[in-house]
C-alpha cells in the first residue's frame, strides 16, 4: 500500500495508543464529576435535519456545519458542529415534562467544515453540562465552579476563569444611542481591545468603553473599577448580577484564579448573561467556555462545554504501571488471578528464549518468570 | 540545517503531549516579538522608555542572532519578520509583540489582543492602479478583478464587502512592479509618502485603512498572568502616551 494512500483529509487524525485510551479515561473522569453533582447523561445523534440543528441560536454554526442529503427522507441533514444546542433541543422536546431545574451532561465528537489557525482540527471532542430552567445566580455559580472542579479533577490545577457579560456592551451601546451597525463594529474592536478603533467608532461616547477595557483583570480590583464607571440606566442590574456571581464563585472555590473582562464578546453570540472562559497556564488556548442563555423554549439556562482535545494537549498521559507479560504455557487461571489483582496481562503467543526482552519489546513493565513477577525496565 | 532555524530556547520548542504557552509553567520570562525592518528602530526607544533595553548588537547588519537578552533578566526579545510577529504571539510562542495593524487585519487571529496604539509606523493601506488606467475605469462595473498584494485575505474581504470577487496574487514584496509587468493591473499595498507609487506610475484610487503599529498580547498569557502581562501593557502604554 503506497504511503500516500494513508493520507487523511485535512484536520482529521488517527488517535493511537496510549492517547486514545487516555482520552477516553479523561472524558469518563469529567463525566463522573458531572454525575456526582446530579447531571445525567444524554446522547444526541451525530446527524439531525439541518433546519432543526441550525434553528435559532444554531444559526451561528451554519458556516461550520457539514451537510448531506438523507436518501430516505430526501431532506438535508447537518452533522453536528456543536452539542450544546442538541442538548437544549432535547430539554425542550422529549424532556419538556421533566422537572426543572434539569441537569444534563454530554460527551461526544463534533465535526467542522473548517478549522482555525490555532485549531486546524476538524473533528473535536466536546464534553459539558446544561442546567436548564433556573435563572438563579446560584445556577451560574454552580456551572462555573463545576467547570473548574472538573478540569481540576483531570489534573489541571492552575485554571483561571475569566468572567464576561456578553450582553453588557450591546446594552450600553443601545443606552447611548449607537446604531446597530456601529455596535457590531464596536464589539469587534472591543474583542481586540483596540482602543484606537473604539475611539474612532464610538467618538464622544468612547470613554465608557475605554473604562470597560481598563476594568478588566483580576476580579476584586476589576469589580471595584467597574463600580466607579458611570453606566447607563438599565445596565446596572447586569453588573450587580456579575458581582453576585463572582462572590458566590469566590466563596465556593476560594483558591480559584478569577478574572473579569466586561468587554469580551467573541464566541458568546447567543449568550445573554454571566458567561465564562476557562484558561490554564499549561494550555495555549482556552479549555472551554460557557454561560447563560435562553433556550428555544424560552427557558433561562446556563452550562458549559470543555474542549477535550485542548485539555488533553495540556495533560501528560500517565505511563501504565502494571503491565505483565505472561509467557506462553502459563495456565489461564494464573493470568486471570493477576488480572483480578489489577494487572493488565499481555499473553505470549509463541515460545521465546528471552522472556524479559520479549516483555520489554511489547511495552510490558513486568514479566512472569517462573512463578515470580520481575520488573523488566521501561520498553518505550 | 543552519543553526538559526532552531529555537534558542528549549521552553519554546514543542514538548511531547503539550503545547505550552511560552515560558512554560510560569511567566518568569516574558518574550517580546519585534519586527525586523523599518519599525524596529522606532520601537526600540519606546521599549526603552517602558524599561526594556535590548542588549548590544541587535542593529548590527551582520548579526545572525534572533534572540536577545535585555537589561531585565525576566524579559527577552526575538526578532522575526513583520508578518510573523502576529503568528508568534497568536500561538503563544511570544507573550507580547509589536505589529502593524495591516498584519493584524490580514490574519485576524482571535488569540491576539491589540491594546495599545504605539503611534509609530504610521501609513495607510490603499488600492492603486496605473495612472493611465484611472480615467477609463469605473469601479461600479467590476465583478471580478485581479490584485497583486501581500494581503490576500484582507483584500478579498474588502472587495467582497462591495460585491466584487478579488483574485489575489500573493507576493512577499516588490508589489509595485506587478502592474508594469502585467502580473495584475491593481495592487493593494502600504503607502506612506506615495513616492514609490509615483515612481512606478501608479496612483491611489481607494483608501482601505489607516495603519499604525500596535502592542499585541497573547490572550491566554494575559488571562492566566493578568498582573505580570497587564503590568507590561500599562508600562508600554505610558511610554507610548509620553511620546
Amino acid at each position: 500500500m503506497p504511503a500516500a494512500s494513508w493520507l487523511l483529509p485535512a484536520g482529521l487524525a488517527d488517535i493511537l495508543p496510549p492517547d486514545a485510551a487516555f482520552e477516553a479515561a479523561t472524558v469518563e473522569r469529567l463525566m463522573a464529576v458531572f454525575a456526582a453533582r446530579g447531571y445525567r447523561r444524554v446522547k444526541p445523534p451525530l446527524l439531525e435535519y439541518e433546519d432543526t440543528l441550525l434553528a435559532g441560536p444554531g444559526a451561528a454554526m451554519t458556516g461550520m456545519t457539514f451537510r448531506l442529503m438523507d436518501p430516505v427522507s430526501r431532506r438535508m441533514m447537518g452533522l453536528r458542529a456543536d452539542m450544546t444546542l442538541q442538548v437544549a433541543r432535547i430539554a425542550a422536546s422529549r424532556l419538556r415534562n421533566a422537572p426543572r431545574p434539569l441537569r444534563l451532561s454530554y460527551a461526544g465528537q463534533v465535526l467542522r467544515v473548517k478549522g482555525s489557525a490555532l485549531h486546524p482540527e476538524r473533528q473535536l471532542g466536546q464534553c459539558g453540562v446544561e442546567l436548564i430552567g433556573s435563572d438563579a445566580p446560584e445556577a451560574d455559580a454552580e456551572a462555573i465552579v463545576l467547570a473548574a472542579e472538573a478540569v481540576g479533577a483531570v489534573g489541571l490545577a492552575d485554571v483561571t476563569i475569566d468572567l464576561t457579560m456578553p450582553a453588557l456592551v450591546p446594552a450600553i451601546a443601545a443606552g447611548l444611542g449607537l446604531s446597530a451597525e456601529a455596535t457590531t463594529a464596536l464589539v469587534a474592536a472591543l474583542d481586540r481591545k483596540d482602543v484606537t478603533r473604539v475611539d474612532r467608532i464610538a467618538g464622544s461616547r468612547a470613554p465608557v468603553f475605554r473604562a470597560l477595557l481598563r476594568a478588566s483583570g483580576p476580579a476584586k480590583p476589576a469589580l471595584a473599577r467597574l463600580a466607579s464607571i458611570d453606566l447607563p440606566e438599565g445596565t446596572r442590574a447586569e453588573l450587580a448580577r456579575l458581582r453576585d456571581v463572582a462572590s458566590r464563585v469566590g466563596a465556593g472555590r476560594p483558591r480559584l484564579a478569577l478574572t473579569i473582562d466586561p468587554a469580551e464578546h467573541r464566541g458568546f453570540e447567543y449568550h445573554t448573561g454571566v458567561s465564562f472562559t476557562l484558561y490554564a497556564r499549561r494550555a495555549r488556548a482556552e479549555l472551554g467556555r460557557g454561560g447563560r442563555y435562553v433556550s428555544t423554549m424560552g427557558e433561562p439556562s446556563t452550562g458549559f462545554t470543555l474542549y477535550t482535545d485542548t485539555l488533553l494537549r495540556a495533560l501528560v498521559a500517565p505511563k501504565p504501571e502494571r503491565v505483565l507479560f505472561v509467557p506462553r504455557g502459563t495456565p489461564a487461571a494464573t493470568a486471570r488471578r493477576f488480572r483480578a489483582e489489577g494487572w493488565f496481562t499481555v499473553a505470549g503467543l509463541e515460545a521465546v528464549d528471552n522472556v524479559r526482552a520479549e516483555a520489554r519489546r511489547l511495552f510490558c513493565t513486568h514479566a512472569l518468570i517462573g512463578k515470580s513477577v520481575k520488573p523488566v525496565g521501561r520498553g518505550r | 540545517m543552519p543553526p538559526k532555524t532552531r529555537s534558542a530556547n528549549p521552553r519554546l520548542s514543542a514538548r511531547p503531549g503539550g503545547s505550552a504557552v511560552a515560558g512554560g509553567k510560569s511567566v518568569d520570562h516574558v518574550i517580546v516579538a519585534l519586527p525586523k525592518g523599518r519599525l524596529l528602530a522606532e520601537a526600540m526607544p519606546l521599549l526603552k522608555r517602558a524599561g526594556i533595553v535590548v542588549e548590544q548588537g541587535w542593529d548590527s547588519p551582520d548579526t545572525r542572532a534572533m534572540r536577545f537578552s535585555t537589561n531585565r533578566p525576566d524579559v527577552s526579545v526575538i526578532l522575526v519578520r513583520s508578518f510573523d510577529v502576529a503568528t508568534f504571539v497568536a500561538f503563544g510562542a511570544a507573550h507580547l509583540g509589536v505589529s502593524g495593524d495591516d498584519v493584524l487585519m490580514e490574519f485576524d487571529y482571535s488569540e491576539v489582543y491589540a491594546p495599545v496604539d504605539l503611534g509609530i509606523g504610521r501609513c495607510r493601506l490603499s488600492v492603486a492602479e496605473p495612472t493611465d488606467m484611472v480615467a477609463g475605469d469605473d469601479p461600479a462595473r467590476w465583478s471580478h478583478i485581479r490584485v497583486a498584494t501581500k494581503y490576500p485575505n484582507l483584500t478579498q474581504r474588502h472587495f467582497a464587502a462591495r460585491g466584487v470577487e478579488a483574485e489575489c496574487i500573493k507576493l512577499n514584496g516588490a508589489v509595485e512592479l506587478a502592474p508594469g509587468l502585467g502580473l495584475s493591473r491593481r495592487i493593494v499595498d502600504l503607502v506612506s509618502s506615495g513616492a514609490t507609487l509615483r515612481a512606478h506610475k501608479l496612483v491611489e484610487v481607494e483608501h482601505i485603512a489607516d495603519v499604525t503599529a500596535r502592542l499585541i498580547v497573547n490572550r491566554t498569557a494575559l488571562k492566566t498572568y493578568p498582573t505580570v502581562i497587564g503590568g507590561w501593557i500599562e508600562r508600554i502604554r505610558a511610554a507610548a502616551d509620553a511620546a
